[in-house]
């Protein structure tokens, strides 16, 4: 008798949670639910972020603000929206691409923040977007800052010429970086806005020694030598007319790896590895970089990420000057770098996603990631925005933005980057010669290519 | 197994029995038992409890077994695949940057077992004779153990730094020469060696005193009759006792290190800096598949080095004449 009572219970008790899991599934959450009726009532998206995104209020590490969460975002896309609902996943950078890979294979979102659109675009999982621009009329390209669309073009599985797969949502840039007070100290004049690698190379010797004034050690320019030094590199064969080659498609694509511009490149690399601290290609020597204590002048390959925010977070922003990469004779050069947004193929709500699309890289979205999370627009009307107006450091990121090298180079996450890389290091580290290094970086990325 | 469910069933009687006696519900101890016996005796019943962790063996462990030995066979970005048969190991076998990731692997893999074995063991041995803090000791030892590799590699980073490291900040003190250690690639390995014989000491240690305390006192008190000095005790008591733990550290350290990844990944990066003279098999594996999306190259090295570990511990079992 008391087993039986038990065993009801337990059937009694199973058959609740089975009623409460089925009311909760079919239920809709409380605060995404959006509106039952609507122009787009029960619709919905998921959207992928990657960075320091958060669902809600937090405190920046850096600056030690707050700033408010996507549910800001949330709130007014489905506001503009009525009956949509939007959903997030939120992803560090740690491991995004193999992030990315698993998300888009399994179909887990209809949008995704994505770097490495010129990856994925070949593999037929992300929506060309053109029809979606030229169906619009609301949508210009005009909105964006020079080269970004551009940038971010890439070839799907079938197609013959660089198409839209992504639509610039973050901006990034490369550009020098340099220590004010230090050329103070050493009475050098400041870099100028376009520098050549002539004027880098001598006021960095200038500047390497006991300084003048405090005594302390001085180092005249810094670079990383390990995992960003392949698109040094590219950037000073650029600045001499130079490039890393041609194509886009990897059946096209051409490398001039050997070529005389990269090799003067590679051994200007090395003239200015005797001016560095020790420890380039373990990214390490530029620990005091951003301190008050700093002791290099000048930083070649910064990004705004690393550079403007801690800047302004250290109360160092006076000290700090920016002057754009090596250019060629068109003005061109550097890194093209940052993220697009995208629309995932099997996404079953592409027009919803679409809006979010056009939202993301509307003013409301970007003055967002500027003003809350540090994170560089990729609208023109953004440099008139006062925000952005009082952070004078801005200024020239903006410009560094509207003349990289595009399209982005496609080799830029394959592995004819790591030979480089591995290359440059082994010229850094005393392994190889400039022209042996480049030699054979040369012929491992084309024997690379032909067995692909 | 026949003797432990005659067991059961005699404490199933025996339950029946004292229910029946205090509460006089069951009609008799037969009719209980027979009950209980109908249940357990069902063979499905132990197999619906073993579902969850069979489902979760093959969907997170066969299934990818199978599909990369598939994916080995195929060029693949990830989405669009193409069979191309044997080529993605001929790719593999012929690249010199896989024999290089093979080189490092056993170079680091090599000095960390024959540098923590033997210290471990020696430390393990100091412990067991001391008469006070030996559990202090223990503690102090195993923490390197109990700290993620990951952490821990950062902070070497700092350690080993050639100009701020504490390291050179001795050595140049002591008048020594100062090494670049992970700027070098002729250094960069010792930099691995070093964190990795700090991290697995401790372990070593432990199961090193586990086997000692274990090592019967009267074989000790026999040799001092016989008027063994301390060193003749530890050579020709402790250390043929310690047969079995040396074989099982052996394996176990070899397959830890052929699988190395996270301490090099952070220190050098997927491609093993300063120019690839860090980077391990996994490495290897990691930038080719996951910078790369070059996924059958990856799967295809997976393989290889499935086989080489296979081969290596087989090898391993039979020098150690140990049995699983």
């Amino acid at each position: 008798m008391e087993k039986k009572c038990f065993s009801k219970v337990n059937v009694l008790l199973a058959a609740v949670l089975v009623v409460a899991g089925l009311l909760a599934g079919c239920s809709k959450s409380g605060a995404g639910s959006g509106e039952a009726d609507g122009e787009w009532a029960g619709q919905k998206i998921n959207v992928q972020l990657i960075g320091d995104f958060a669902m809600e209020t937090k405190t920046d590490p850096v600056t030690g603000e707050s700033v408010k969460g996507v549910e800001v975002l949330k709130e007014e896309f489905e506001k503009q929206h009525p009956g949509a609902t939007v959903e997030f996943t939120l992803m560090p950078w740690e491991g995004y691409t193999e992030k990315t890979q698993a998300m888009i294979t399994s179909g887990d979102a209809d949008v995704y923040q994505m770097p490495g659109t010129v990856d994925f675009a070949p593999q037929g999982v992300l929506e060309p977007l053109q029809p979606y621009i030229d169906k619009d009329e609301e949508f210009d390209l005009d909105i964006f800052i020079e080269n970004q669309v551009e940038g971010w073009k890439a070839l799907g599985p079938d197609d013959d010429e660089l198409q839209i797969y992504g639509l610039p949502f973050l901006g990034d840039a490369r550009f020098i970086a340099y220590d004010k007070q230090l050329f103070d100290e050493w009475g050098v004049d400041y870099l100028s806005d376009h520098p050549t690698m002539e004027e880098v190379a001598e006021k960095a010797k200038q500047m390497t020694g006991k300084n003048p004034v405090t005594g302390e050690q001085n180092y005249g320019i810094w670079f990383r030598g390990d995992w960003s030094s392949a698109f040094t590199l590219i950037d000073l064969a650029e600045g001499q007319n130079g490039s890393w080659g041609s194509g886009f498609a990897w059946d096209e694509i051409e490398f001039n790896f050997d070529s005389p511009e990269m090799v003067n490149g590679l051994n200007w690399l090395l003239d200015m590895q005797e001016l560095a601290p020790e420890g380039l290609v373990s990214n390490q020597g530029n620990e005091k970089w951003l301190t008050e204590e700093n002791n290099i002048a000048i930083m070649l390959n910064q990004g705004p990420g690393d550079t403007v925010k801690p800047a302004y977070a250290q109360g160092l922003e006076d000290r700090i000057g920016i002057a754009q990469e090596f250019k060629n004779d068109e003005g061109v050069g550097g890194l093209f770098a940052g993220s697009p947004i995208t629309i995932a193929k099997d996404s079953e709500n592409k027009d919803l996603a679409w809006e979010w699309v056009k939202f993301a890289t509307s003013e409301f979205t970007q003055q967002y990631i500027f003003e809350e999370m540090g994170l560089v627009p990729s609208i023109k009307s953004a440099m008139e925005w006062d925000s952005v107006k009082d952070t004078e450091l801005m200024q020239p990121v903006f410009e560094a933005m509207s003349s990289p090298w595009t399209p982005r180079y496609p080799w830029g996450s394959a592995q004819p980057r790591f030979i480089l890389t591995s290359e440059v290091e082994a010229a850094l580290t005393g392994e190889r010669s400039a022209e042996e290094a480049l030699n054979k970086a040369q012929k491992e990325s084309t024997e690379w290519l032909e067995n692909r | 197994m026949k003797e432990i469910f005659r067991k059961g069933e005699y404490e199933n009687e025996r339950q029946g029995g004292n229910r029946e006696s205090k509460s006089g519900r069951y009609g008799s101890k037969q009719t209980y038992t027979s009950q209980i016996d109908k249940k357990t005796s069902s063979p499905l019943t132990w197999y619906v409890f073993l579902i969850p962790s069979f489902l979760g063996i093959l969907l997170f462990m066969i299934y990818p077994i199978f599909e990369s030995l598939r994916l080995s066979f195929y060029q693949s970005n990830g989405t669009i695949e193409h069979f191309i048969g044997l080529a993605n190991f001929k790719t593999v076998l012929t690249s010199g940057p896989f024999w290089n990731a093979v080189g490092n692997t056993f170079f680091i893999g090599i000095f960390q077992i024959v540098i923590t074995i033997p210290l471990g063991f020696i430390f393990a041995s100091l412990i067991n004779s001391t008469p006070r803090g030996k559990n202090f000791f223990k503690v102090i030892y195993f923490l390197p153990n109990v700290t993620s590799i990951v952490a821990a590699a950062m902070i070497f980073a700092f350690v080993l730094h050639p100009e701020m490291g504490i390291v050179n900040y001795l050595l140049d003190i002591l008048g020594l020469p100062t090494p670049g250690w992970l700027s070098d690639p002729s250094t960069s390995k010792w930099a691995v060696i070093l964190l990795a014989v700090w991290h697995w000491i401790g372990f070593v240690i432990i199961i090193c005193l586990a086997n000692l305390q274990a090592i019967s006192p009267e074989m000790y008190e026999a040799a001092r009759i016989d008027g063994a000095s301390g060193i003749q005790q530890w050579l020709f008591i402790t250390v043929p006792n310690m047969g079995g733990t040396f074989a099982f550290l052996l394996i176990t350290g070899w397959i830890g290190a052929l699988q190395r990844f996270n301490e090099v990944y952070v220190l050098g990066g997927p491609n093993g800096s300063p120019a690839r003279s860090i980077q391990t098999m996994g490495a290897f594996i990691y930038e080719r598949g996951f910078t790369g999306f070059e996924f059958g190259i990856a799967s295809a090295a997976t393989y290889i080095m499935f086989m080489i570990i296979l081969v290596f511990t087989f090898i391993n079992l039979k020098l150690s004449n140990m049995k699983i």
